[in-house]
């Protein structure tokens, strides 16, 4: 028989902060993260302000081969594993599963390129490091070793959510007995902001920087870029049990589907975003009425949001409390499924649930969007993302109590 | 001068804080320098100094191998690496010659002295 997984330690960072307490705090003052991008102030961003990774990680040389959003994985991953009480024996035999994005620093990483020709005199003899997908991997492994099968996940803005998916998996069908699973990304960059603004897919005023993510809002004009990070440490329930660690939650299903519709805008029916939901509920044993919860890609774009809508209605109707955790963070790419799971289980914890900002004209009627903080507990939770490229990706999780 | 720029490209490379690298400081027994850093090391001070580096002459890599040759030659260990490493001083040589026990000799210095060899070359030029 399949084992049971179970999640019991996390590491977040977040511009709501980097703990279930602090961020429960923010959530109730309505913390204003975000601002103004100071390469084009026509943009709208969130960033983590004041972010370096020696301060969770210590110093370590080889930090200087990590990208932005990779600092973010390295340093989440390294909390996790502090607080997880994991043994160094247990952390040898321990799988690494990743979600990454591409670095898009271009201006920062090559500083001048002229008729084609790259001046190298500022970059690092090893820059290619910088934008390898797996150095995030390969620096967690040398801070916390672990050693075991490991994979990274690059598929857009279901990679994270799909990394742990993967890992989940893994355990449950007996690969392995524990994972670190996450991901990290920022794009707060001018090469990040020019390619979605490029892309058309950014918010673009004239509302205040508080005011511009508004997912499912008739008035939602795009997505606000963030950034940040989230990993778990994921174990078979009799792992768990056997050490004595604290469970913050079960993870039951997992599913994935890819669009073959088009390179950027979602499947209009979303019937592959479907087919992954549906993938996790069966997996779970579930049925779609058994949902308390469902934390949405809900991103701000006009797309995205009319399918996920649909999709919602669709399969569970009114039922479930949405949520739309990119109104308070943004949207963090790559690694947007790992920290949303993040504040979900911070919110399992303090009772606060961040409900949907700037939700002032709903695109659709019939669905239970949350416009408060104090919710019933929910006992299922489905965490739902869609990527570029038509990758869909769900999971469903259950509160432990 | 030249120390203190050759200290804050080493500090900012390996993480590790200016108050432990001297002069004295042995780049890999104390430091734990390793290839790519080395590697690393090349870019950054071709890249501060403007000069051309030549890697296995600035990171004393083929110490053994001239001692070796020398002694093969018969010529005094002392003289040929004065050839080889003509930014060492004489009597930097010595100590190196009386170091080589403990694992690699290179030190923070010895950089310093490539550095101002390789500028004063330059400048002749």
């Amino acid at each position: 028989m399949a084992r049971r997984v179970v999640i019991t330690s996390m590491g977040i960072i977040s511009c709501l902060g980097n703990d279930p307490q602090d961020i429960a705090a923010h959530v109730r003052s309505e913390k204003k993260v975000f601002r103004q991008d100071e390469f084009d102030p026509s943009l709208v961003v969130a960033p983590v302000a004041g972010f370096d990774p020696r301060q969770h990680t210590g110093r370590f040389k080889n930090l200087r081969y990590l990208n932005r959003g990779a600092a973010f994985a390295v340093s989440s991953a390294f909390i996790a594993v502090s607080g997880s009480g994991l043994s160094d024996k247990q952390l040898n035999r321990a799988g690494l599963f990743a979600g990454a994005g591409p670095n898009f620093d271009l201006g920062r990483e090559c500083p001048r390129i002229e008729d084609g020709k790259i001046c190298h005199e500022a970059m690092s003899a090893l820059w290619m490091l910088r934008f390898l997908p797996n150095t995030a991997s390969a620096v967690i492994s040398r801070l916390t070793g672990v050693h075991g099968e490991n994979l990274t996940v690059a598929t857009a803005c279901a990679a994270s959510l799909q990394a742990i998916g993967e890992a989940y998996r893994k355990i449950k069908d007996g690969y392995l007995e524990l994972a670190l699973a996450g991901g990290g990304d920022s794009r707060l960059n001018p090469g990040g902001t020019l390619a979605y603004q490029m892309a058309q897919a950014l918010y673009r005023g004239p509302l205040r920087p508080e005011e511009a993510s508004r997912p499912f809002d008739r008035n939602r004009q795009g997505f606000i870029p963030g950034e940040g990070g989230a990993f778990f440490v994921l174990e078979s329930l009799e792992h768990a049990a056997a050490r004595g660690a604290d469970i913050l939650a079960e993870v039951t299903g997992y599913g994935s589907a890819l669009d073959a519709h088009a390179m950027t805008a979602p499947h209009p029916g979303g019937c592959y975003a479907e087919k992954a939901v549906k993938t996790a509920l069966k997996q779970a044993g579930l049925y779609a009425s058994d949902i308390d919860l469902v934390s949405s890609h809900g991103t701000g774009t006009p797309l995205n949001d009319d399918m996920e809508a649909e999709l919602i209605n669709r399969l569970f109707g009114a039922k479930p409390t949405v949520l739309a955790l990119k109104s308070w963070i943004g949207h963090l790419a790559s690694a947007c499924g790992a920290v949303e799971l993040a504040l979900c289980l911070c919110s399992l914890k303090t009772g606060v649930w961040p409900w949907i900002r700037n939700l002032d004209k709903p695109c659709h009627p019939a669905l239970n969007f949350l416009l408060d903080f104090k919710i019933t507990p929910p006992e299922t939770i489905l965490l739902q993302n869609f990527g570029f490229g038509g990758q869909n990706a769900a999971m469903v999780i259950r509160a432990w109590v | 001068m030249l120390f203190e720029k050759v200290q804050q490209i080493i500090m900012e490379l390996m993480d590790i804080p200016a108050k432990d690298i001297t002069q004295e400081t042995y780049l890999v027994r104390d430091l734990d320098l390793e290839s790519i850093d080395f590697l690393e090391l090349a870019v950054s001070l071709n890249a501060a100094f403007k000069i051309d580096i030549h890697d296995d002459t600035i990171f004393l890599r083929n110490l053994r191998l001239y001692l070796n040759e020398a002694l093969e030659k018969t010529i005094q260990p002392k003289e040929f690496l004065g050839r080889k490493y003509p930014f060492l001083s004489a009597e930097r040589i010595q100590q190196v010659l009386s170091d080589l026990e403990a694992g690699p000799v290179i030190k923070v210095k010895d950089l310093v002295s490539y550095v101002q060899w390789a500028g004063g070359k330059k400048k002749a030029a």
